[in-house]
């Protein structure tokens, strides 16, 4: 498989994770990740069509579908950075420039 | 107090006989952090207050004649990735600089009610991303035995506080070998439980199928107490298992002689230091001549498993830290004018994560990303099994699996800093452990200068028993 990083994919990918890179970081970036991604290319000599992607021998750990109250009772609240009476606060959602 | 000889059991009988007070003990500590840590920079910060008033409790207990828990007073110390309510929990990260916990965690939760004595929180690798704590956003923690070189990681804190007397005990997490490996760098003992055993609710999460909170301690016997101080199901962590709550096996060092240790061909190979060969090789002899019978067992698909964890690291990565966004823990430090929510997260996520998070999150990005999923994740997943099977069939074969843990010995600071590939390569014999979810225990070889080499044992899922009682054998063998 050709090595698929580069300079636009990297950027897309960035944005997809929303994260805003810092000069300097592109260019480092895009040499780790090929370099990984080339180490990552041996897995492919390896036959794994007979192989279940699933985990083997386990099983899925369910609760009863019932009403509960919050374990913690909305003390996470106050990990907010703003709040103005008894609201949490955050920045607006749309631009008022390009109505985005 | 000689802090160097002090081990926990050592502690308890000192405190019972009033040789000193739990108060004492912990002033001692926090004196010795004080003055030892302006080189070592093994924690971020330290708890003087709570630490005392947990002191004084104790010793009004001891006043009172009441029974102490085994750990009552004992001076630990703590990863700050790992929650205590109301106080700072970093991750090593910039974006969580002003974090404060709402609740703690399972394992602190469980602490507090034995009464042991927190004195701090030690630094580790950006969200525990790492093998050398020199990813870390705030400081490089050296490693004790030689300042120029790194405690190991991502629990470097930890280890470096424990092997420098600045705790007695420690907890670490351990998502591809972040406990034995900085256990083994810093010379003492690190367990990295069965994943399920140890609750996880309360650890921030790095890659939550991998991770599995643990302890660094002095001896196999203090890292047993503080595993049994901690183990056991919390139906807030869903994949923490029942079977915890069941009494571990008692210490039978005696039965430990017949436990047959398997020896994979596929760890000692190419990559392998050679001095590290060498150590463990004498850790091997060691156990010979007690009496337990080694033979050789296959591991197969082990060069697969490297490869394959850094693909199924950075997948659970990108899911878990889409959490930190800038609105939900504590970091908005400056609001442009006109700037929307999606701003936030760009800039907060550009300028609050650090090299290693962001790379990983990107790798995450890409190998779940539509057209590369099953080239990528699905064939990861495949070859996960794969090492999981070879575990199982070496299991029926063998009681328990002895290999190395780092293929190099400890390396300098800033050695490898620029090259992540040579740093995940460190990981190469402690992620297969945390792939097929089983049990490790860091010990020392009988190697330890110039700088120390450590090896592990493996065992079967929930038999850290087994592995803790060949341990102990092993620590009397070489005590003598």
């Amino acid at each position: 498989m050709p090595n698929p990083i580069d300079k636009t994919t990297l950027e897309h990918l960035a944005r997809l994770a929303r994260i805003e890179l810092q000069p300097g970081e592109e260019e480092k970036f895009i040499q780790d990740l090929r370099k990984i991604l080339d180490y990552f290319a041996e897995l492919q000599e390896l036959n794994t069509a007979e192989v279940s992607p699933g985990e083997d021998g386990l099983k899925n750990a369910f609760r009863e579908d019932d009403s509960r109250r919050g374990t913690r009772e909305g003390r996470g609240a106050k990990s907010f950075p703003e709040s103005q009476r008894g609201f949490l606060k955050v920045p607006p959602v749309f631009s008022a420039e390009n109505g985005e | 107090m000689d802090l160097s000889k002090l081990t926990i059991s050592e502690f308890q009988k000192g405190l019972r006989a009033k040789e000193w007070s739990a108060t004492e003990a912990a002033q001692t500590y926090l004196g010795a952090i004080e003055t030892g840590d302006l080189d070592i920079k093994a924690y971020l910060r330290t708890l003087p207050e709570s630490a005392l008033q947990t002191a004084a409790t104790v010793d009004q207990a001891i006043a009172a004649g009441e029974i102490l828990e085994p750990l009552a007073g004992v001076p630990l110390a703590l990863k700050d990735n790992i929650l205590v309510e109301g106080e700072i929990a970093t991750a090593g990260s910039k974006i969580l600089e002003n974090y404060r916990a709402a609740y703690d965690a399972h394992v602190v939760e469980k602490l507090k009610a034995a009464r042991a004595v927190i004195l701090g929180k030690t630094n580790l690798d950006e969200f525990a991303m790492g093998t050398s704590t020199e990813n870390s956003a705030y400081q490089i923690t050296r490693n004790p035995r030689d300042l120029e070189r790194v405690p190991g990681g991502s629990s470097g804190g930890s280890a470096a506080a424990v092997a420098a007397d600045m705790a007695l005990g420690a907890l670490g997490s351990d998502t591809g070998g972040s406990i034995r490996q900085p256990a083994s760098f810093c010379g003492i003992v690190g367990l990295k439980p069965t994943y399920g055993s140890v609750s996880r609710s309360g650890l921030i999460a790095m890659a939550s199928s991998l991770d599995q909170i643990g302890s660094l301690a002095k001896n196999v016997s203090d890292a047993r107490l503080i595993f049994e101080a901690i183990r056991g199901y919390d139906p807030a962590d869903a994949s923490s298992s029942q079977q915890s709550d069941e009494p571990l096996a008692p210490f039978d060092v005696a039965e430990a002689k017949n436990l047959v240790v398997g020896w994979p061909e596929e760890y000692f190979v190419q990559g392998l230091n050679p001095q590290v060969g060498a150590a463990i090789e004498e850790a091997r002899r060691v156990l010979e001549k007690a009496g337990v019978k080694v033979k050789s067992v296959a591991l197969p698909h082990t060069r697969y498993a490297l490869a394959a964890y850094y693909i199924i690291v950075p997948a659970e990565v990108s899911a878990n830290l889409a959490r930190f966004d800038g609105i939900r823990y504590e970091r908005r430090t400056r609001n442009a004018e006109r700037e929307t929510l999606k701003d936030v997260y760009f800039r907060t996520r550009g300028e609050g994560f650090g090299p290693e998070p962001k790379r990983r999150i990107i790798l995450g990005t890409f190998v779940l990303s539509s057209g590369y999923y099953d080239a990528y994740y699905a064939k990861a997943q495949a070859v996960r099994n794969l090492i999981r099977q070879d575990f199982n069939a070496a299991f029926r074969a063998v009681d328990v699996i002895m290999a190395p843990v780092a293929p190099n010995p400890p390396f300098k600071i800033g050695e490898k800093i620029n090259d992540p590939l040579a740093l995940y390569l460190e990981d190469v014999f402690t992620l297969p452990v945390n792939m097929a979810g089983l049990p490790g225990l860091a010990l020392r070889t009988p190697v330890q200068e110039p700088l120390p080499i450590g090896f592990q044992l493996i065992g079967r899922h929930f038999r850290e028993a087994d592995i803790l009682n060949l341990g102990q054998l092993y620590e009397n063998q070489t005590a003598a």
